[in-house]
């Protein structure tokens, strides 16, 4: 059980004149027993950052604290934290036994017979008893999962670090792996932080997430205070599936003018708005209306390009009438498709759910209004 | 062309006569080259296992007939060599192991592990390659003979060990020499090798808690075995076949602690001409030992590979 915190952390690889900053600044706090999910596109440092957390990378500025005390200069062998990999990295020579109770060997006074009995234990657990006297290479890829995620849990550690843990798995597995893992956790109450680059893992299993772009971190809150209330652009497009739309246009007048469109904003929502400031409209697929009966939002005709119906809800992508070939958009609907493939349509967007973000810097200066059953502040803290 | 491709026609007996030339075209390949090189084998134990007569009149790849047919030369031989034979592998075996547990860890430790000025050491080792026997003969010789004679310092300890005699430890200085010279070539190989490990691998371990030497003895070493085996048998023929060294090191093929490849250029010559059937006699025995190793751990070999992907 702990506490992790990073202040403003960094990373740089010098390789002599050139440098390149990895991580930069990233501050995060995880509460004891809470899981964090990194989450962020390829490249984006979330890795870094976790290996910086367990102590195989070195740290070029800032500070880790693992309750209230450095890790900095920790090595590795020392922190008490267990790792699970993307590539497993179960170790090919030892059976799963061997592989479980490595850790503990290492890295516990256990006696031998106390090995044994907790490796069994958690083997019982994780389900994979069985599997306890086979290699590595007879396992297949959802068993060798669940060795490394044995392996890790083993040790019962203060942390708990995955690096895409389910990246390897079929979809369908992934999804029963996700569920499990986040009993799991719960389960046993250990602090964790995950990596992903997919925004289904970080929404669905984080009980907070940290979104990081180009090293820098975007946003931390839980998963649906960075989907309703993105901090930035970047957020807002980088959180949901699919994702949401923009129209980049600029303010003039009482309207954000686009190429395709001129959508009138209130005079709340513009008072603190220069004219001719470059804005960026943006709408959740699933808050734009087709072709039903008004309510309060303003309406521009499309035309439907294409319509993917999925059972349970459909992505219809369209276009606006002078929109340029490719800019289009996309609308998700329930139930059964109302419209098809050259259809126009009337679409409309509430000014209560579209997002306003500024053009130059990216900054979020709407968010889209709540109105959930409820009380919001239950799901946004 | 020889593949035929269920979309298309073909002439089926076009077909047929192509893969008959190039059968044959194969097999007539095949059969030059089994007897370019096994010709000269087959001859050198056919002529020793002839009698000095026989060899004279019997066309040279024949196996010997009748009479022709002795032991002699074989018996005789191993008499001139057992000696020589204990003293190549006094040599040979320590040196090889050492060699190959040295350039492992070498390896291991330029590669899995990340510390400053790794790269001019890794440079260093490269170098060693390069360096030419020839080069340091001499050095090499006034080195063991005048700067730090070991061999003389050892020879009393020797002297008390069971089962060796005081004139073993003039191997000692070759030994020493067939690690340092065949350490960079090895740690190469094993460095391939290693590169090609996952780093997660020594990084699971070290989250495990497991020291740098814990990671290498119970991870990295265990996994290695089958290039143990490749770096083992390369390395042993090496220092086995080795004749530069020994023969600046240990004073004369006739000293009791001369190895067999010392030995084997004056074994069956004599004023009176080359009895070849001696020579060959010894040239197959002196090559046995890497015959059978190579033999021996090709199995181990192919078992290792085999729990490795597993």
């Amino acid at each position: 059980m702990a506490r992790l915190a990073l202040d403003d952390v960094t990373k740089e690889y010098r390789d002599g004149e050139m440098s390149v900053v990895a991580v930069e600044d990233v501050s995060l706090d995880v509460a004891d027993g809470e899981f964090l999910v990194l989450v962020g596109p390829s490249g984006c440092g979330k890795s870094t950052t976790l290996r910086m957390i367990a102590g195989l990378e070195t740290i070029t500025d800032g500070e880790i604290t693992l309750d209230d005390r450095s890790i900095n200069d920790v090595p590795a062998q020392e922190r008490d934290i267990a790792m699970v990999f993307q590539s497993y990295a179960l170790y090919p020579h030892k059976t799963v036994r061997g592989n479980m109770s490595f850790g503990l060997e290492e890295s516990t006074e256990l006696s031998d017979s106390d090995i044994a009995e907790t490796v069994e234990e958690t083997a019982g657990m994780m389900g994979i008893e069985d599997l306890l006297n086979r290699k590595p290479g007879e396992l297949s890829g959802g068993q060798q999962q669940r060795v490394a995620l044995g392996r890790a849990i083993v040790r019962d550690p203060d942390l708990f670090l995955m690096d895409e843990p389910l990246s390897n798995l079929d979809a369908k597995l992934r999804a029963e792996m996700r569920t499990e893992l986040q009993h799991l956790q719960e389960q046993l109450g250990v602090t964790s932080v995950y990596v992903t680059h997919d925004q289904t893992e970080a929404m669905t299993m984080g009980d907070q997430i940290a979104v990081l772009n180009e090293g820098t971190l975007q946003q931390t809150g839980t998963p649906l205070e960075c989907y309703h209330q993105p901090n930035n652009l970047f957020v807002a497009g980088f959180i949901g599936e699919p994702s949401m739309n923009f129209f980049d246009g600029s303010l003039e007048e009482n309207a954000l003018v686009t190429e395709s469109l001129a959508y009138s904003l209130s005079p709340d929502l513009r008072r603190d708005i220069e004219a001719g400031t470059d804005l960026v409209l943006g709408i959740r697929p699933e808050d734009v209306r087709i072709d039903e009966p008004r309510t309060d939002g303003q309406r521009f005709a499309a035309e439907v390009i294409v319509v993917e119906p999925m059972g349970n809800e459909n992505v219809i992508h369209l276009r606006f009438d002078d929109a340029m070939a490719g800019d289009e958009f996309i609308v998700t609907t329930e139930g059964v498709p109302t419209v098809s493939a050259g259809d126009r349509v009337d679409v409309e967007f509430s000014e209560a759910v579209v997002h306003l973000f500024d053009g130059d810097s990216g900054v979020a200066i709407k968010n889209r209004t709540l109105s959930f059953s409820g009380t919001p502040d239950e799901v946004i803290p | 062309m020889s593949q035929s491709t269920p979309d298309t026609n073909i002439d089926v007996a076009s077909v047929v006569e192509d893969v008959n030339l190039r059968r044959i075209g194969h097999y007539t390949l095949i059969i030059f080259f089994l007897g370019f090189f096994l010709l000269p084998l087959v001859t050198g134990i056919m002529t020793a296992l002839k009698t000095n007569e026989a060899i004279a009149r019997t066309v040279p790849f024949m196996p010997p007939l009748g009479g022709g047919f002795t032991l002699a030369n074989l018996e005789y031989a191993f008499s001139q060599l057992s000696h020589a034979f204990i003293n190549s592998l006094l040599m040979a075996i320590p040196a090889t192991i050492i060699n190959v547990l040295l350039a492992s860890m070498a390896a291991f430790g330029l590669t899995m592990v990340k510390w400053r000025g790794q790269l001019v050491i890794l440079i260093l080792f490269l170098i060693g390659i390069f360096v030419p026997y020839q080069a340091v003969l001499v050095p090499l010789a006034r080195f063991w003979n005048n700067t730090f004679p070991l061999a003389d310092m050892l020879s009393p300890l020797f002297a008390g060990i069971p089962l060796l005699q005081s004139y073993h430890a003039d191997l000692v200085p070759l030994i020493i020499t067939h690690v340092a010279y065949g350490i960079p070539i090895c740690m190469i190989l094993f460095r391939s090798y290693y590169q090609s490990l996952p780093n997660s691998l020594v990084e699971a371990a070290k989250i495990d808690g497991a020291s740098i030497t814990k990671i290498y003895r119970r991870i990295i070493l265990p996994i290695s075995k089958p290039m143990f085996g490749v770096v083992f048998i390369y390395q042993f023929t090496q220092i086995y076949n080795e004749f530069l060294f020994s023969f600046t090191l240990v004073s004369s093929a006739s000293s009791p602690e001369a190895p067999v490849t010392l030995i084997i250029p004056a074994i069956g010559t004599s004023t009176s001409g080359i009895d070849f059937g001696i020579r060959m006699s010894a040239a197959f025995l002196a090559a046995l030992p890497t015959i059978i190793l190579y033999v021996a751990f090709a199995e181990q070999f192919a078992k290792g590979l085999e729990t490795e992907s597993g």
